[in-house]
Order: structure tokens, then sequence, then C-alpha cells
């Protein structure tokens, strides 16, 4: 464990550079998974996750946990905890939205160093597909956006986010053909993934053509609604040490921003938090975007990777558009992003959607992936996001060979 | 959990202890907007504290009621039943001309008409419930 010096000052604070590690990870069945409550969904996922870290439910002391929307349950992580059987002694459920996978990884590193727990199941499940009818999952999502200034004017969750799109559009002169790459390639990658929702073929055209869903977003710009749920265990690295862990995977640097709540209160359209939240996710782990091998992006709809892919620092401010149509975010690109599929492909289950990032990041570090391996990842980012940019958090991992 | 029903009622602005001055001058065809006596700020939404300064010190006048598209997006997939028969309509994120900007939707009768710093103007329209909401039309 770290030692705490008296000394105030930041430049002698130590940093959760490496002192946490992955050591196992789940994924539950995903995309129309009948039959099976959020919960359970966590719980499968959570066995799973136990399983691949070789160590029994009783040895987590912690567990993190997103809300639910298909649960009554407004405590996840205790009720989960309950239906899983075990007492944790550190346990929160976290809720930024679209961001709060992320920040479900930065707060289990921060705990585990901190000494308030020793290792942390890090896990989210919901079934918005089959456990809430299609307009109440919509609904449920729309909910989030605020009462009196917003949702009297009729905004559904894809408008925000289409208005900082629209405006790209309109200020770099981004296209909608260059959004639909987007899909396109989530597709491709999908169509590689065991278990992805979304597996047939998809063309540019077939993207513009899928019907308006809000300007300038189609149907098949917008992220899947979907059922499954993911996990993870954290502990700390000499505990990873310990276990005889053959790969772990180290979280080397979190960073998050919050710069509005109201969408007409966000300070830029086309600029987001996530220039802040991964700036400070570098600064941690020492590196820079150019370093990153393998990148999960938030990807609620087309435009929001172009826009991350230029505020992660992928590419220059309003370059994102002809960097996703120059093949730069997929294999023997610059960055390869969203490998599995993304939420436009693979799987979308609402707040548990970015752990599926964390999931394929996580196996890329570990070389686990196939036919979908990118070839000597060891550094890997994903930035989660949420209510129209409102939420951002960064965390980057690594390999052993990048401490 | 979701309550069904609610789904299919359009959510109505519920003033609270900030906000009631608001809603009261929307109701009397006024947009008010909260101007920072000690820094000069000027802010949308109202609340009790200036959001620049801190300062308490927060004056109510209307705005002029014009301003522009600062952006939009126009809805053909409503947010619910409760919205479906309104498709398709355009909401629109106005720069009012004292500054702050605010979400609301477009009056007109043709949403394909809105574009990217057109002008508008203010029109309070009856929401039902005996509320008004702040909407634009072209100017």
């Amino acid at each position: 464990m770290p030692t705490f010096r008296s000394s105030s000052s930041s430049s002698s604070r130590q940093t959760l550079r490496g002192q946490t590690a992955i050591i196992g990870a789940g994924l539950s069945a995903v995309g129309r998974v009948p039959g099976k409550s959020a919960l359970a969904l966590a719980a499968d996922a959570a066995d799973k996750a136990l399983a691949d870290a070789g160590i029994g439910k009783h040895e987590v002391d912690g567990v993190l946990s997103s809300a639910a929307f298909a649960s009554p349950f407004h405590r996840f992580s205790v009720a989960f905890s309950e239906y899983l059987g075990i007492q944790p002694t550190f346990s929160n459920t976290l809720q930024v939205s679209g961001a709060t996978a992320a920040t479900m990884f930065n707060i289990a590193a921060a705990a585990i160093a901190g000494g308030l727990s020793e290792t942390v199941l890090v896990v989210g499940g919901d079934s918005l597909l089959t456990g809430l009818s299609p307009d109440l999952a919509l609904r449920s999502m729309t909910e989030s956006r605020d009462q009196q200034y917003e949702m009297p004017f009729g905004i559904p969750v894809a408008n925000t986010f289409a208005m900082t799109a629209h405006r790209h559009m309109k200020e770099f002169g981004t296209t909608s053909e260059q959004l639909a790459k987007v899909a396109v390639i989530h597709r491709e990658h999908a169509r590689r993934t065991p278990g992805a929702q979304m597996t047939s073929p998809l063309t540019v055209d077939d993207v513009l053509n899928s019907g308006m869903v809000t300007t300038p977003y189609h149907k098949l710009d917008c992220s899947l609604i979907s059922d499954g749920g993911a996990a993870f265990i954290v502990t700390s690295a000499e505990r990873a040490k310990a276990l005889g862990i053959a790969k772990p995977v180290y979280i080397l640097g979190g960073g998050e921003c919050y710069t509005h709540e109201h969408i007409f209160l966000m300070p830029s359209l086309t600029t987001t938090g996530a220039v802040q939240s991964s700036a400070k996710a570098y600064a941690m782990a020492g590196c820079g975007p150019k370093d990153i091998d393998v990148a999960g992006v938030y990807d609620c709809f087309t435009g929001t990777v172009i826009m991350m892919l230029e505020d992660l620092g992928f590419c220059a401010k309003g370059e994102g558009g002809s960097f996703v149509d120059d093949g730069q975010m997929t294999y023997g690109g610059a960055i390869p992003c969203n490998t599995h599929g993304g939420l436009l492909s693979f799987a979308h289950s609402g707040m548990p959607g970015s752990l599926f990032h964390f999931y394929e990041v996580i196996n890329q570090l570990r070389g686990r992936c196939g036919e979908r391996q990118v070839a000597g990842a060891e550094l890997g980012l994903v930035h989660s996001l949420g209510a129209g940019f409102a939420t951002n958090a960064t965390t980057i991992l690594g390999t052993e060979a990048t401490l | 959990m979701i309550n069904p029903q609610d789904a299919h009622v359009k959510p109505l602005p519920m003033p609270d202890a900030d906000s009631q001055t608001f809603w009261k001058g929307i109701n009397q065809g006024e947009l008010l907007l909260q101007h920072c006596q000690a820094c000069g700020h000027v802010q949308y939404y109202q609340q009790a504290i200036c959001r620049a300064c801190s300062s308490e010190r927060l004056e109510h006048r209307a705005a002029s009621g014009r301003g522009k598209v600062h952006s939009f997006s126009v809805v053909h997939r409503a947010p619910g039943p409760a919205f479906k028969q309104d498709t398709p309509y355009a909401v629109i994120l106005v720069e009012l001309e004292e500054g702050p900007r605010m979400i609301s939707s477009f009056a007109g009768a043709d949403p394909s008409l809105v574009g990217f710093d057109m002008a508008v103007e203010l029109v309070c329209e009856p929401a039902g419930g005996g509320m008004a909401l702040p909407r634009f039309r072209a100017a």
C-alpha cells in the first residue's frame, strides 16, 4: 500500500498510477436477453469476473455499481450485494449517466489506494430492451433532462447530442456521410465480435436511408437499446501479484469533468469536458494520445465519436470527420476504437453500456481478442460520457510493460 | 421504476422556490432574466445566486425576446408517446440578445424553415395546466 506523506503539495502527492489492477472481467449475454432481471444480468457477469480472476465472492470487500432503469432498487449496489450473497464494507451506486462506467474504475482505484477497500467488484446490469417497453426506455432516459427548462419542449435524449453534432457540421463542414461512416465502421467491428447484437452488413447508404430520428441523426446514427451486464474485479497491484494473476491490467490514470447540467449552459457545443478529463488522465498516466494503442470511445451517437476523437487528442479539432473517413479509427489507422462494435452495434444497456468498452479494451490489453486483436496493444484508453456531454470521465489502462 | 401512465402526459414545468418568478413572468408574456447587481452577469435560468460571482443581489429584467438560433434539431421520432402527435417539430437552442442561451421549440408550423443564426422572437404560448411556455417564431 502507498505511504502517505504529510506534505500537502500536489507535486509530492501520490497518484493512482499503477497502484491497482483489473484481475478479472465478466460479461453477461447482451442484446435481447429476455427473462433476466437487471440484477440477474449483473450477477451473471459478476460470476464470470470472479471465475476469470480465480477468486471467490467472499474475497470481494467492495462493490461499486451503476444504477439501473429497469430495477426498482435505488441502492443498486446494495441490492446487488444481497442478491449475490455478500456483505461488503465499501459500496456505492454511482450516477453520472453514461460517464458512470469510467468513474467506477477511477473511484475503485482511489478506494483501494486509500485503504477503504482491498478488492472492489465493479458491476452494472440493465434490461432496457426487454425489461422496459421501447417508449418507456426512451422516456426513462429523457427523464434525465430538466423538467422545467428542457423537458416541456419535447427534447429527446438524442436531441441534445444531435444539436452538438449539427453545430459541428456547421462550424467544421462535417457531413452526414462522415457520421454514417462511424456507424459502418462499428458494424464491421461488431461482425467479428461473438454475441454482438447487430452483425448484418451495413453501408453508408443504409444509414442515410434509415429514417430520421432527430436531425442530423438517422436511426442508424443512434446507438442500440439492449439488455446486458458486465463486471470487473479491481484490486491492489500487490494483491494481483500475490494471486499470481497472469496479465493484470493496471489503472494508470483517471480524470473527470462536469461542465454543465443544462445543454443551454454547455460552454461550447463542439468542444467538451472530454478535453479536461482526458488531460487529467494523460497527465496521471504519463502519456499522451499518440501513445494509446487501442481505445473505447463512448458512441451513443455517430457524431459523438467524431467530437471525442478530437477532444481526446487523437486528431485536431474539426478534423474528426475526415479522420474517420480516412480509416484512422479502425485497424491499421491511428487509433483502433471500439473494436467490439460499441454502443452502435455491440450493445447499449444504458449505464452499463460503457462497461462493454472496458471489457473490450481490457481484453485487447490481455491479448484475448482473437481475430479482433490489435497487435501489440499495451496502452488503452476508455472515455465514458453522458447527459448531452454534461458528464465526462476518462480512464487509462496499461499492461505490466507500461508501468 | 417508471409508471407507464406518465409517458402519455406532456411534462409541464413545476415551479420551485428558485423559479416561481420566472414562470409567473412567462404566464404574463415576459421572459425574465436575472441581472447581477454585483458583477453585471446576466443569467438564465433563475436561481438564488449569481453563477459568476455568487452574489445574491439579482434583479429580474424582462428580456427583449429577440435572439438567434445557435443550433437546432428537428424531432421526427418523439421522446415517448406524449409528443408523438407533434412530430416533426424543431427543438431550438436560442441565443438571446442579452447573451444567455435557452432551450425552446419553434412555434412556426414548418420546422424545415429553421436554420442556423436565424432571427427569432419570443412567443409565450399556453401549455395547459395554467402554465405557458416560452417558444420562438421567426422574427
